[in-house]
């Protein structure tokens, strides 16, 4: 019995003391823990891989900033059946978490802020072997971080300002534009200094020293500092950047897949249909073959064919039609940008093939958007046609709008906005049949600027932004609401920008909602 | 274990004589020829000498039973045929035979039955007497699992015992949830499953047949022992073991047709019409781009005629059992299949268990083996919100469209619903799952089982594998030219417990002590394989579904897990003179979920209890059990994931950067972490009374419990502004606290044949946050908010005041300051409340507009027995609390074209109507998601299962051999009352941050059965 009792007792011990604390230590050896990343030159450069590959999400620029942008702006129009998402383009915001584009817009923008914030926070630490690299790598880092600050504000006006790592406890506070603009003016500035003029074919998606003064030209533009941004635009146009960029003779080339980077190019988001997912995929962050395509096309595309979740307001193709090319013909930036009722009588010696056919009497006078449209068919949920997100035109109106607020119609501004003018093949503004006197005083230029613009940058997703740097005063709303009149819900001090997420508001006590919603 | 055993051995020693009593008297009867009849006469009294009034007297006369019944005075009289023997039996009393031998006076004083009492309970790590349990623990028979036909464990147990809130989903094969008093945690409420000492859930396809018995330990003190994983309660199942004596089969089979509740929804005629004045409404409202109606399309297509019919569920089961005094065993076979109700979907489940015991000698052991296979035809669609958004005009199918379903069309039905024929049609997934599950031990009893000493060891692995094929074809309108592809994906885990156990139990004149120390380890493991590949191949219209066999993209994922939890456990049971009660219970626990220095924590609990009815000075006749028991105690939980304390680096982002298209990859850290996270711990204090009166018919359990969830581990939302990507980190945030009290009544009583039972539990929970994470004081989740002070999870909505009627009231609808509030409003409109008084309307006129918590939930109970008849009724209700009707808002007032349901009497200039706004397509101003006008009361009484069931009299039976025959009907959810107008008043929520929001949930089936029953 004894001997029973003395066995199992040791049995008991032994157990007892086998089971010791290391089992109880187990490690997550599923991936790199993050103890032991961001140690190598390798390591930063995934990590800056890895803001670059937000662009392909649907609340950047995969999907969601089209439709938004283009419906908010008089350009673009949303007539989509899922009610929500077309009235959040008219100004009519019921619920302020709406995920489609509040939510997933919001978030995905606050991710790739944290994904820069996270090479910037570390790239100090690293040894590099050659010091250019090193700080190439943290300037394309600012850039890709102020390039979505830009377009935060063009949304949202008061979100945070955030550039350090982020942690689970933090409740930012509001910033105001004009903050995000002083950080993106420092934070472009020394990305100027880093960025090399040019890259070659293999890495054309990286930002150069033209894209950093294109987007701080466009960050002066809308703080009204006209004379930093003209200084800025003259390196593109008179500096160095003018043996680096020039128009396009055809201003098609600009919106095909077959033209990508080219000399009119200044920035282009880099699209490839290189990983094949065979469903319309949503945000996966966890999945190494992820699409990286571009949603363009699908989204506004013709209904019954595509998404049709934004098509083009009619005034553009009344507009385009208001001059004929000195040969004549109409704009050409008409066939490229738009499908209407008569584009086949319009451009009878163009090929018109509208996903497979001609234009459906049935689609009456509505007007579907074919700039960036690609010729796959049938339409695929993705296409791989890089979106020029900063072009030279865009710079040279940019520029005769600085130099007129600055100097008023000098010969400068007048030549700058008539290179963009006569690549379309109209005349130079001063022998427009239709618009006289455009040139007479810096009012007159500044409203042709406007129409100058809208029809250059039709659908771009740089409308907004124009009519946010211009202003609502109440007669500039009458003209836009004649355009559009989804600016009949257009409350001034109100709808200049979005609601912020209401859950972000809510449980974040030091950030307040936008003014009055 | 002691207890019980020796328990069992008295009992049977009991039931021995008892044989050979009737024995004897069987050979008496046959030894005497048939005499002449005598009458006898006498009194009966209880065990004090105080007559009893009522006592059955009962008799054979020629074979056939008669008898009588003392009066006032506890006098009988009966005649009694020479030789045959007289049987007195009272409710909580044993019953007495009496063979008079010729004598015609007998007096009989009739002992009481403690059976009841000292029915012993498993408590976890040992049994103790049901009389002597200190903590809250609930119990739930064999017998009243009986006449249940649902193949669920947790479902079965719905209204057995109070402050359980159990929900399913209805879906075949599914699984239940099950919380028990209130919400503690906020990560995970599931209960401890304990079975047969083996840690594993109701997932495992536990055969309720089964199972002998089911505890529920409710308190801290109960469950003390299990430390770290019973912070939500315990529910500890014991199966089967088998009886002694010679071989019992036991078969019953149980066929239930079932069937699903349906949305009253228009036909095709009536939404055009009110479809059609949805864009009139659009077009007078003037809704950008309306400017016509539909070209409807031409079908009447009831979707849920489409998708829904008559399910038949079959169970069988088969069971073999025996035993001899060294040794005993019970098998069982077990086969349910489910052909759900809804279209695509089924379950098919094969188990067998077979357990042994035995002893020799000092050395007991035994196993419990459980092997169960089963197959589950998964959803391929969000079927009850389909319903109600696809307009009934759209065709199913539709030779138009790729795959040739019909969807919607942006001039004949502009949706974008989801055609759920097509979404089950294109999307295969079935999910094959194989779990076995059992445990060995080993147990030396010493010193007269004074000391024991005893090893379990269990394993649970599991193996599950879901294959999918998604054909080409649409189901809605927009839809891409999707790929076709076939998917894998596997699951295999393993789970391991070592234990060892000794305890000491002896009693040493007044003193009774009872202890226990032990050790138990627990590892965790878990692999998990996925693999999809693009275009599989076609033999005409048929799929070839080996991944070998499809020529496109391929993807594959991969990982695994790994969990390890040591624990030293102990308690003390001492009793003195079994009327001063105390134990106490610490346990200590190791996890590899927490950071280091934070993997250790220490839980105890301490419980007294005073039996008065012991006492000297106790003489309450009436009264033949009373105790007092009060307990205190800490737990520890960490329901977590395995590695929330770990940050890792996601490799997965991947960009493109030039020319060539190469693919870069990118590595970042996506998950943010909390690395300091520590035990959540949860703080009990219970306060009970038990009693047992009126002769053992009437029981009462009472209780009162406060309990404080500190260092709460939960998922909290954090901002977005963080950049954080693939859900919350875990954190430590807050605390909660519970407040409640349980109320379990019980009466039986027998009246000659007739007995009945009727059992009533209510419970009442107030839940209250004290703090909440990251130092918040409020949080809001889309349509609740939770705040300090108040109950988790209130709704938070913009209120509804009322409809505009003409344009005057909508000038009139102005703020203090006179600004007219909501100035683009139309008559018909919504008159929405300005709370915060600003003159319009925005967030900050949501308030809280009504909560979601019941404030009692009761369970009633009532059996019904007249010879071979029982009738039992088993009721379930909730009431008080606000619950949010998804399908209404879901149907939305026809603004996506949704369909809507009958009876519809919106705003119009002819009827205007005060209660439901006017109907407009494209403007969702009245049918917002976030107003109070979705909310309803919801409270609900169901009779959840009423069955009649008849036994074939033994007498009858047992000549060809057998011990019981039954038949029995089941109905299930048959009877309920409520206002609620959803499908189901009982519908499975979304959980902690969606309480009581029930969004076009699976409604629980109603069913009607048949069984059969019978043992030899």
């Amino acid at each position: 019995m004894k001997k029973i009792i003395i066995g199992v007792l040791c049995v008991a011990l032994a157990i007892f003391s086998a089971c010791s604390e290391d089992h109880l230590d187990i490690q997550n050896e599923n991936t790199l823990s993050t103890g032991v990343f961001w140690q190598t030159e390798d390591d930063i450069e995934a990590g800056l891989i890895a803001v670059y590959s937000m662009f392909y999400r649907q609340g950047t620029w995969t999907r969601n900033i089209y439709p938004q942008m283009q419906g908010m702006a008089d350009d673009g129009v949303s007539y989509a059946g899922w009610t929500e998402l077309n009235e959040w383009t008219k100004f009519k915001y019921t619920n302020y978490n709406f995920d489609e584009v509040n939510g997933k817009m919001w978030r995905e923008h606050f991710t790739t802020i944290y994904r820069a914030n996270q090479v910037l926070a570390h790239i100090d630490k690293v040894e590099f072997a050659d010091a250019t690299h090193k700080e190439d790598l943290r300037a394309q880092t600012l850039w890709l971080r102020s390039f979505y600050y830009f377009y935060m504000t063009a949304l949202w006006d008061n979100m945070p300002l955030i550039l350090d790592v982020s942690s689970a406890a933090d409740q930012p506070a509001n910033s105001s534009p004009e903050a995000v603009f002083a950080q993106l003016e420092t934070d472009l500035r020394t990305a100027i200094e880093a960025l090399p003029e040019t890259r070659d074919a293999e890495n054309t998606a990286r930002p150069t020293k033209g894209a950093a003064y294109a987007l701080l030209a466009k960050v002066y533009m809308q703080w009204h500092k006209y004379a930093e941004a003209k200084t800025c635009l003259e390196w593109l146009i008179e500096g160095n950047g003018a043996s680096i960029y020039d128009l396009m003779p055809d201003y098609g080339a600009n919106f095909s897949n077959k033209n990508e980077n080219n000399k009119e190019s200044i920035y282009e988001i880099h699209f490839s249909l290189t990983h094949y997912v065979g469903f319309d995929q949503t945000d996966n962050y966890l999945d190494p073959n992820a699409q990286l395509g571009t949603q363009i096309e699908e989204v506004q595309s013709p209904k019954d064919i595509g998404w049709n979740n934004v098509e083009a307001r009619r005034w553009l193709v009344d507009y385009y039609k208001r001059e004929t090319t000195v040969t004549g013909e109409y704009d050409p930036r008409l066939y490229y940008t738009l499908w209407y009722d008569s584009v086949e009588s319009d451009f009878p010696n163009r090929t018109h093939d509208i996903y497979g056919s001609g234009w459906k009497s049935e689609w009456g006078s509505r007007v579907w958007i074919k700039k960036y449209s690609t010729d796959v068919r049938p339409l695929y949920y993705w296409n791989d046609n890089n979106f020029r997100v900063l072009r030279l035109a865009d710079m040279l109106l940019l520029y005769a709008e600085a130099e007129n607020e600055l100097n008023g119609p000098t010969d400068k501004a007048i030549s700058a906005l008539n290179k963009v003018r006569n690549r379309a093949g109209l005349a130079d503004i001063q022998n427009s049949t239709y618009y006289k006197g455009a040139t007479a005083s810096k009012d007159a230029f500044r409203e042709q600027i406007k129409i100058e613009r809208g029809l250059e940058l039709s659908l771009e997703c740089v409308r907004w932004i124009d009519l946010k740097r211009w202003g609502f005063t109440t007669d500039e709303l009458a003209k836009i609401t004649a355009r559009d009149p989804d600016f009949d819900n257009f409350v001034i001090g109100k709808h200049e920008r979005m609601p912020l997420p209401q859950r972000e508001c809510d449980n974040n006590p030091n950030l307040k909602q936008n003014e009055n919603y | 274990m002691k207890t019980n055993t020796a328990n069992n051995q008295t009992r049977s020693l009991f039931r021995k004589i008892q044989y050979l009593s009737v024995m004897l008297v069987f050979l008496c009867i046959g030894s005497v020829v048939a005499s002449a009849q005598t009458t006898v006469r006498g009194s009966v009294t209880d065990e004090n000498g105080s007559p009893l009034v009522g006592v059955s007297v009962s008799t054979d006369v020629n074979g056939k039973k008669t008898g009588t019944a003392t009066d006032l005075d506890g006098n009988y009289s009966i005649s009694v045929q020479g030789g045959a023997t007289l049987t007195f039996s009272f409710i909580g009393y044993l019953d007495e035979t009496v063979n008079p031998e010729g004598r015609t006076d007998i007096n009989v004083s009739m002992k009481p039955d403690t059976k009841l009492l000292d029915e012993s309970v498993v408590i976890g790590y040992g049994t103790v007497k049901k009389k002597d349990i200190l903590g809250s623990v609930s119990t739930v028979r064999e017998q009243a699992l009986d006449d249940r036909t649902t193949g669920n464990v947790i479902e079965s147990m719905r209204g057995l015992t109070s402050g359980m809130k159990i929900t399913s989903s209805g879906q075949p094969g599914s699984n239940a949830s099950i919380v028990i008093r209130g919400l503690g945690s906020l990560t995970n409420n599931s209960p401890l499953f304990i079975v047969d000492g083996n840690y594993g859930g109701s997932e495992v396809g536990l055969n309720v047949e089964d199972i002998e018995s089911i505890q529920v330990l409710k308190d801290a003190s109960s469950a003390a022992i299990y430390g770290s994983r019973a912070a939500n309660g315990v529910v500890i199942i014991t199966t089967k073991k088998g009886t002694k004596g010679g071989l019992k089969v036991k078969f019953d089979s149980n066929v239930e047709l079932n069937w699903l509740p349906r949305y009253d929804l228009m036909d095709a005629e009536t939404y055009k019409l009110y479809d059609d004045r949805a864009y009139a409404e659009a077009m007078l409202q003037g809704v950008e781009g309306v400017t016509g109606y539909q070209n409807h399309f031409e079908a009447n297509t009831d979707w849920q005629d489409e998708m829904l019919s008559m399910g038949v569920l079959q169970n069988y089961n088969v069971s073999l059992s025996g035993g001899s005094d060294d040794i005993r065993y019970y098998t069982s076979l077990n086969r349910m299949v489910d052909d759900g109700a809804l279209y695509g979907t089924g379950y098919d489940k094969y188990g067998f268990r077979v357990n042994t015991s035995g002893r020799k000698g000092i050395f007991e052991f035994g196993e419990n083996f459980f092997y169960t296979r089963s197959s589950r035809d998964n959803m391929g669609s969000s079927s009850w919100s389909n319903f109600i958004t696809m307009p009934p005009t759209i065709p199913v199918y539709d030779a138009n469209n790729p795959g040739g379903y019909g969807y919607g069309s942006s001039d004949r039905a502009n949706t974008y619903a989801l055609n759920p024929v097509a979404q089950e049609n294109i999307n295969e997934s079935v999910n094959d799952e194989e779990y076995m599950y059992g445990n060995i031990f080993g147990q030396i009893n010493l010193f007269k089982d004074v000391f024991k000493a005893k090893l379990n060891l269990a394993y649970k692995s599991y193996y599950g594998i879901t294959n999918k094929l998604r054909k080409k074809g649409n189901w809605t309108m927009g839809q891409g030219d999707d790929a076709a592809s076939v998917s894998s994906s596997m699951a295999k885990h393993h789970d391991i417990l070592i234990e060892h156990t000794y305890t000491f139990d002896k009693t040493f004149g007044k003193h009774d002590v009872d202890a226990m120390v032990g050790m138990s380890y627990n590892r965790f493991h878990e692999e998990t394989r996925s693999a999809t590949k693009l275009d599989p191949l076609t033999v005409g219209d048929k799929y070839i579904t080996s991944i070998n066999a499809a020529t496109g993209t391929t993807s594959a994922t991969g990982g695994y897990t790994e969990s390890a939890l040591i624990s030293y456990l102990g308690r003390i049971n001492y009793a003195y003179a079994d009327k001063y009660l105390v134990q106490i219970t610490a346990r200590r626990d190791g996890t590899s979920k927490l950071p280091q220095g934070n993997k250790w924590g220490n839980f105890y609990s301490g419980s007294v209890g005073w039996r008065i009815s012991s006492e000297d000075f106790f003489d309450v006749p009436a009264i033949n059990d009373l105790k007092i028991r009060a307990n205190y105690g800490v737990l520890g939980n960490t329901n977590i994931g395995v590695w929330d304390y770990q940050s890792t680096i996601n490799t997965a982002p991947r960009a493109v950067l030039g020319a060539s298209d190469k693919v870069y990859v990118g590595m970042t850290q996506s998950n943010l972490t909390n690395n300091d996270l520590v035990w959540e711990s949860k703080t009990t204090a219970n306060v009970g009374i038990d009693m047992t009166a009126f002769r053992s018919r009437f029981t009462v359990a009472a209780e009162w419990f406060l309990s404080k969830s500190e260092d709460l581990l939960v998922y909290l939302p954090i901002l977005w502004t963080t950049g954080n990507e693939g859900g919350a980190p875990a954190t430590n945030a807050g605390s909660l606290q519970n407040t409640g009290v349980e109320l379990e009544l019980g009466w039986n009583d027998r009246k000659g044949d007739f007995s009945y039972a009727v059992n009533l539990n209510l419970s009442h929970v107030r839940n209250k946050v004290l703090s909440l994470g990251y130092g918040q004081t409020v949080y809001y989740t889309g349509t609740s908010i939770s705040e300090i002070g108040k109950p988790l999870g209130m709704w938070y909505l913009y209120e509804m005041d009322g409809i505009f009627q003409s344009k005057e009231e909508v000038v009139a609808h102005q703020n203090s300051e006179g600004k007219i509030i909501q100035p683009n409003a139309l008559p018909g409109d919504i008159r929405y409340v300005d709370y915060d008084d600003d003159g319009q309307i925005a967030s900050t006129d949501r308030h809280i507009v009504g909560s979601p918590w019941p404030w009692l939930e009761m369970g009633l109970g009532v059996n019904l027995a007249y010879k071979g008849f029982a009738l039992n009724l088993s009721g379930y209700g909730r009431f008080g609390q606000t619950v949010f009707n998804g399908a209404r808002a879901t149907a939305g007032d026809f603004n996506t074209n949704q369909n809507n349901f009958n009876g519809l009497k919106p705003w119009t200039q002819e009827n205007p109507s005060t209660t439901h706004p006017r109907i407009i397509y494209g403007d969702t101003r009245n049918s917002r998601n976030d107003q109070d006008r979705w909310l309803e009361d919801g409270s609900f009484f169901r009779f959840s299962d009423i069955s009649l069931s008849y036994s074939l009299p033994s007498s009858l039976i047992s000549k060809i051999g057998f011990e019981q025959i039954k038949v029995s009907v089941i109905g299930k959810n048959l009877v309920t009352f409520t206002k609620y107008s959803g499908l189901d008043p009982e519908f499975a929520d979304g959980g902690i941050y969606t309480l009581g929001y029930d969004g076009c949930s699976f409604p629980n089936p109603r069913s009607v059965s048949f069984g059969l029953t019978f043992t030899f």
